[in-house]
């Protein structure tokens, strides 16, 4: 039962980036295209699954006084292993993600559940989390990839939907970064109108 | 769950005869003038834009305080209209219909209600629309530049007059038939044609650098003439819509002026920065740059006067106020001479809009009764 609910929380509830409001760089940066947000994603939602399984399974040997250290060589260790992978068989991907995928390493969103969960809850409940969140963290970037796409190229998934009309004077500011930031707005606001409708908190 | 509440206004709490109505109509009639202006000068579709953008600025303003579930009467009160006049002022004549309407919706949309409505608001919405425009769509934004009617039939047409500039026109990539290019981007040209110059001195060409430093400063000696600054005065130039008639502009300014509606320091002190900085490097080299040119041209006349000016997003102590008007002043300066636009009116007055709230942090005036320190 807290299993289930260790990976459906990271998904709504806490969504890192609607609620938390973490890894919001990434979040911003790669968000031009619904391909590069899922690209992004699982390879945020892998590092962060397999940081968290292995925080875990250590969190009573690492030191307290250099557990951050400890933290950061595990996650390097897996990114360095994406960084990798995706250079080798998604040389395209890797290419259009650039400087973001190394920057995973410092993804407050993977550091953060590492030493906010993992670091005291035992290994499967903390790979759902990180399964969650991982999801959660993609559901986000899709959701505003969507409209920046969709708005600033026509296109989602690069595939034709507004046609060609609209394609030959896009909302070019959706793909800038300023329409990363407008839209990010309105959806946190969106979010805070149902959170305030439900009568939640504050 | 309606009830009745005690409706609370913004501060300050004066008594006074002024209300924002009867400011925004205030404003609205001085901006009229130079609307006639640009009805004249580039065709009745300068007024349809004019039109639609008002229209698409009350409309998102409604709709927007309908949704919020906050009184619409706030739609009608003025300053949506003026919004939308300014906005469609600052896109060219030569824009397709739907730009204006994109443009004012995002104004009241996003620039306005989104903060919360009028008074609120941290940029200029205008500006701020303006600015969106500018990112969104920069081809139309910076190509459609209508030139007046007069010249479009061949007659009177003053580049001509000045013979080089003519010729340095037509070699610009987009000039077509019915467009011209507006005074600062033929300046900005003169600038290029400069650095082209130097590159063509380091690559040992000084034949050809010579004859490429010829024609800049030719340019630059054409566009102060006698003659560029009477086009200038009446408007007789390519420009967004409500820039270009210097004249009806300064004739809405002295009426606002009259009616205690605009407050004179921001405009000076933002215009005889301009001017000053334009004598010390708008040039090609140092104090020689031409002031007058750089008053009358661009945007500055309709941004000193009606948005460097607007009260909801301009400091509050005069002091602060002169502070605005020199930083927007030198900003623009900075863009005309180095930066990538022709025109650095716009962007200048919403990045001093931004710094707003510390000048005025800094910038406090003495309370009565407050003791000088002794430490």
């Amino acid at each position: 039962m807290s299993l289930m609910k260790d990976l459906t929380n990271g998904i709504y509830k806490e969504n890192p980036v609607f609620k938390l409001a973490l890894g919001m760089c990434p979040f911003l940066a790669v968000t031009t295209s619904v391909e590069n947000a899922l690209g992004m994603g699982a390879a945020a939602t892998f590092v962060l699954i397999a940081s968290n399984f292995l925080v875990s399974l250590f969190r009573n040997l690492i030191p307290s006084k250099v557990r951050i250290p400890c933290y950061i060589v595990i996650i390097a260790t897996f990114v360095t292993l994406v960084d990798m992978v995706m250079h080798a068989y998604l040389p395209a991907l890797h290419k259009s993600l650039g400087i973001f995928i190394p920057l995973i390493v410092v993804n407050c969103i993977i550091l953060g559940r590492a030493e906010g969960f993992a670091n005291r809850h035992p290994v499967l409940n903390s790979v759902a989390d990180g399964i969650g969140m991982g999801i959660g963290f993609t559901m986000a970037m899709v959701v505003l990839a969507t409209f920046r796409e969709l708005l600033g190229n026509g296109t989602w998934l690069n595939m034709d939907v507004l046609g060609s009309a609209f394609q030959n004077q896009p909302l070019l500011i959706a793909i800038l970064a300023p329409g990363a930031f407008i839209l990010l707005s309105f959806i946190m606001g969106f979010f805070k109108i149902l959170e305030t409708r439900k009568g939640g908190c504050q | 769950m309606e009830h009745k509440r005690f409706e609370l206004a913004m501060s300050p709490h004066v008594g006074t005869h002024q209300s924002t109505r009867k400011i925004m109509f205030d404003v609205v009639i001085a901006l009229l003038p130079a609307l006639a202006a640009a009805t004249w000068f580039f065709g009745p579709g300068a007024l349809l834009i004019v039109a639609l953008s008002v229209g698409a600025a009350v409309l998102a303003e409604y709709l927007c305080l309908k949704f919020m579930k906050r009184p619409v009467s706030f739609a009608f009160d003025g300053s949506a209209i003026v919004t939308g006049i300014l906005l469609a002022y600052n896109v060219p004549p030569g824009v397709p219909w739907w730009l204006p309407i994109l443009g004012s919706a995002f104004a009241i949309a996003v620039g306005k209600q989104a903060f919360g409505g009028l008074g609120h608001n941290i940029v200029n919405p205008a500006l701020l629309g303006r600015a969106f425009l500018m990112a969104s769509f920069p081809i139309l934004m910076t190509a459609g530049w209508t030139a007046p009617e007069e010249w479009r039939n061949g007659q009177n047409n003053p580049w001509e007059t000045n013979g080089i500039v003519q010729e340095e026109l037509l070699e610009m990539p987009n000039a077509d038939a019915i467009s011209g290019a507006t005074p600062l981007n033929v300046l900005k040209q003169s600038f290029d044609l400069d650095k082209s110059a130097d590159l063509a001195n380091k690559e040992g060409n000084h034949a050809e650098a010579l004859d490429l430093e010829a024609r800049a400063s030719g340019i630059r000696h054409a566009l102060s003439q006698k003659s560029t600054y009477l086009n200038l005065l009446v408007g007789r130039r390519g420009g967004c819509i409500g820039e270009t008639s210097v004249l009806l502009l300064l004739a809405g300014a002295l009426f606002l002026i009259i009616r205690g509606v605009l407050e004179i320091r921001l405009p000076i002190s933002y215009l005889g920065t301009v001017a000053i900085f334009a004598w010390v490097f708008g040039g090609s080299g140092w104090f020689n740059g031409d002031p007058i040119f750089h008053v009358l041209a661009g945007g500055v006349i309709l941004g000193g006067f009606f948005m460097v000016s607007d009260m909801v997003t301009t400091p509050v102590t005069p002091k602060g106020r002169i502070i605005f008007g020199i930083g927007a002043g030198l900003l623009t300066m900075i863009i005309r001479r180095w930066g990538g636009y022709p025109e650095g009116c716009s962007y200048s007055i919403l990045l001093m809009n931004l710094v707003t709230p510390l000048i005025d942090r800094f910038i406090r005036p003495k309370v009565f009764g407050e003791v000088k320190e002794n430490d």
